[in-house]
C-alpha cells in the first residue's frame, strides 16, 4: 500500500487506479496530468467515479461520500481529499 | 470516516472490500457485462403534443409542457440531435404526447442517435427502421383499459402490433385498482412470448384519485411482483430488489436521493450536468427536468425513474455480496428494458435486500 501521507505517490497510484479501471490510452500514470479536469477533459462521469471511489476504499480503507464527487474533479483533489481522510481515521 | 461493514447473523461484524465482493467470478462477469454500458447519458423528448387516447392521471397533460407549441420539423430535429450528441449525449427517450403519431421525427432521432426507446401505448405501430426500444403501456386489463383510458380492447390492439417484435416490452404499470389484473394479462403476453416489465403508478403533482397507491396497495404489489418473478422467468424483466426498490414505503426520491435536476442543483456531473427534458418545441427549463416531469416527488416510484437514480447509487450498494448482487440485478434489469440486444442474465440474488440505510418494506 502507498504511504498515504506521501500525496506525491498518492497521485500516482490514483493515476494508475483511473488509467487500469476506465482503460485509458495514451497516458502513463507519470503523465496524467493531475490538474486536468477529470469531467470536462478526460470525460469521466458519476459512475466511473464511483468505479474509482470504490477502488480506492479498499486501497485505503476511507469511504469518499457520494456528495463529494462534484468537488473532486482533478486527480490532486482527490489525493487531498483521501490524505486528509486518512488523516482523520488515524486522529480518530 | 471509515469503511463500511456488514453483520453476518450471528458473527462479528465482516468489513468488505469492493475486490472481495467482485472476488466472486459470477458477480465479476456480472459487474464487468452491466459496467461496459456507463458511457450512457441519457435525456428525454415530448415528440408532439397530441395522443390518440386520453388516460387518467396522465403526466403528459399535467402542468406547462402541454402547452408547448409542436415542431415538426425534422430538419430542426436533427439539428438538435446533432447538438445533443455533442454535448454527450448517448442515449434518448422519445416520450410526450404519443411519439408513434411522429413517426418520421423519431425516425431522424434514431439516424443521429442510435441508441433509445420510445414510450407508446402500442396501438399504432412504429416502423421498424426506428430500431429504438419500444416500451408500450399497460394498465390493467382491457376492461379497466376502457375505464381508465377510455380505449377498446387495448392489449389485443397492442400484441397484434408488436408481437415477435424484438424492440417491444410491454410495461405493466401497477395503480392502486388493478393489482391482480396483471395475472391475465401477463399471461396472454406470455402466451405471444412478449416481454414484460413492472411498474409502479406514481400521481401526478395534486393527483389524489383512486390509481395513487396507499401502503397496502404497495405490499400487494410487492408480493404479486415477486411471484411474478418465479412464474415467468423467461418473459419478465425484473428482480427482487427492483420490487423493494419500487415498493418501499418510502419513494425512490427518500430512498436514493433522487439525481435529477428538478431534485438536484449540483450542475457538475451526473444527471445533474446533462439531463434535460425537451419539450415539444424544443425548450427545456431545468426546473421542472426528469424522467417523467409533473410526477409528485414524494410519490415517484417510476420505472424510469429508478433505472438511473437506484444505479447511480454504486457505491452504496457495494457493502456486502447480497446488496451488491442486488443492485447488478436491478441494473442487469435496466439494461435488458432499455437498451435494445442486451439480454438478461438470471437474478443473482433470489430474495428481497434493503436499500442501503434502510429497512425492508413492512408487509
Amino acid at each position: 500500500m502507498t504511504h498515504p501521507n506521501d500525496i506525491s505517490k498518492i497521485i500516482v497510484r490514483i493515476a494508475e487506479i483511473m488509467i487500469d479501471e476506465l482503460k485509458l490510452e495514451d497516458v502513463t500514470p507519470e503523465t496524467f496530468d493531475p490538474e486536468i479536469d477529470l469531467i470536462d477533459e478526460v470525460g469521466i462521469d458519476s459512475m466511473d467515479l464511483a468505479t474509482i471511489a470504490l477502488v480506492l476504499r479498499d486501497e485505503y480503507g476511507i469511504v469518499i461520500d457520494e456528495d463529494d464527487y462534484p468537488k473532486l474533479n482533478n486527480i490532486r483533489l482527490i489525493a487531498e481529499y483521501i490524505q486528509k481522510r486518512v488523516d482523520e481515521g488515524k486522529q480518530g | 470516516m471509515q469503511v463500511q461493514t456488514h453483520r453476518v447473523e450471528g458473527t462479528q461484524e465482516k468489513t468488505w472490500k469492493f475486490s472481495d465482493i467482485i472476488g466472486d467470478p459470477v458477480v465479476e462477469a456480472r459487474w464487468e457485462k452491466v459496467r461496459r454500458y456507463f458511457f450512457l447519458r441519457e435525456s428525454t423528448y415530448d415528440m408532439t403534443n397530441r395522443c390518440n387516447i386520453r388516460c387518467d392521471g396522465c403526466y403528459y397533460y399535467e402542468g406547462a409542457k402541454q402547452f408547448a407549441h409542436e415542431n415538426g420539423n425534422p430538419a430542426n430535429w436533427r439539428h438538435l440531435m446533432k447538438d445533443e450528441k455533442a454535448r454527450g449525449i448517448t442515449y434518448v427517450v422519445l416520450a410526450g404526447a404519443e411519439p408513434s403519431l411522429a413517426p418520421e421525427l423519431c425516425q431522424v432521432c434514431f439516424e443521429e442517435m442510435p441508441l433509445g426507446a420510445i414510450a407508446s401505448n402500442g396501438l399504432r405501430p412504429i416502423p421498424g427502421s426506428i430500431n429504438y426500444r419500444i416500451h408500450i403501456s399497460v394498465w390493467g386489463d382491457d376492461e379497466t383499459s376502457l375505464r381508465v383510458r377510455k380505449a377498446k380492447d387495448m392489449l389485443v390492439r397492442q400484441i397484434a402490433n408488436y408481437q415477435g417484435d424484438p424492440r417491444a416490452v410491454f410495461v405493466y404499470t401497477f395503480t392502486r385498482d388493478n393489482i391482480d389484473q396483471i395475472h391475465g394479462v401477463i399471461e396472454v403476453l406470455a402466451r405471444h412470448r412478449c416481454k414484460v416489465t413492472l411498474n409502479v403508478f406514481s400521481s401526478p403533482v395534486g393527483y389524489n384519485g383512486p390509481l395513487r397507491h396507499t401502503l397496502q396497495s404497495l405490499s400487494r404489489t410487492r408480493k404479486t411482483m415477486m411471484a411474478l418473478i418465479s412464474q415467468y422467468p423467461e418473459n419478465l424483466l425484473f428482480s427482487p430488489y427492483s420490487a423493494v426498490a419500487h415498493t418501499h414505503m418510502v419513494g425512490l426520491h427518500g430512498l436514493y436521493s433522487c439525481s435529477y435536476p428538478r431534485m438536484n442543483t449540483s450542475t457538475a456531473i451526473g444527471l445533474g450536468r446533462s439531463f434535460r427534458q425537451y419539450r415539444a418545441d424544443l425548450t427545456w427549463d431545468r426546473g421542472a427536468a426528469c424522467c417523467v416531469p409533473d410526477t409528485d416527488c414524494n410519490d415517484c416510484r417510476h420505472y424510469a425513474a429508478g433505472s438511473a437514480v437506484v444505479t447511480a447509487r454504486l457505491f452504496r450498494h457495494a457493502s456486502d455480496p447480497d446488496t451488491f448482487k442486488s443492485w447488478l440485478d436491478y441494473v442487469d434489469t435496466y439494461l435488458a428494458v432499455w437498451v435494445m440486444g442486451y439480454e438478461k442474465d438470471v437474478n443473482l440474488c433470489d430474495h428481497m435486500v434493503a436499500p442501503p440505510g434502510h429497512d425492508l418494506p413492512e408487509d
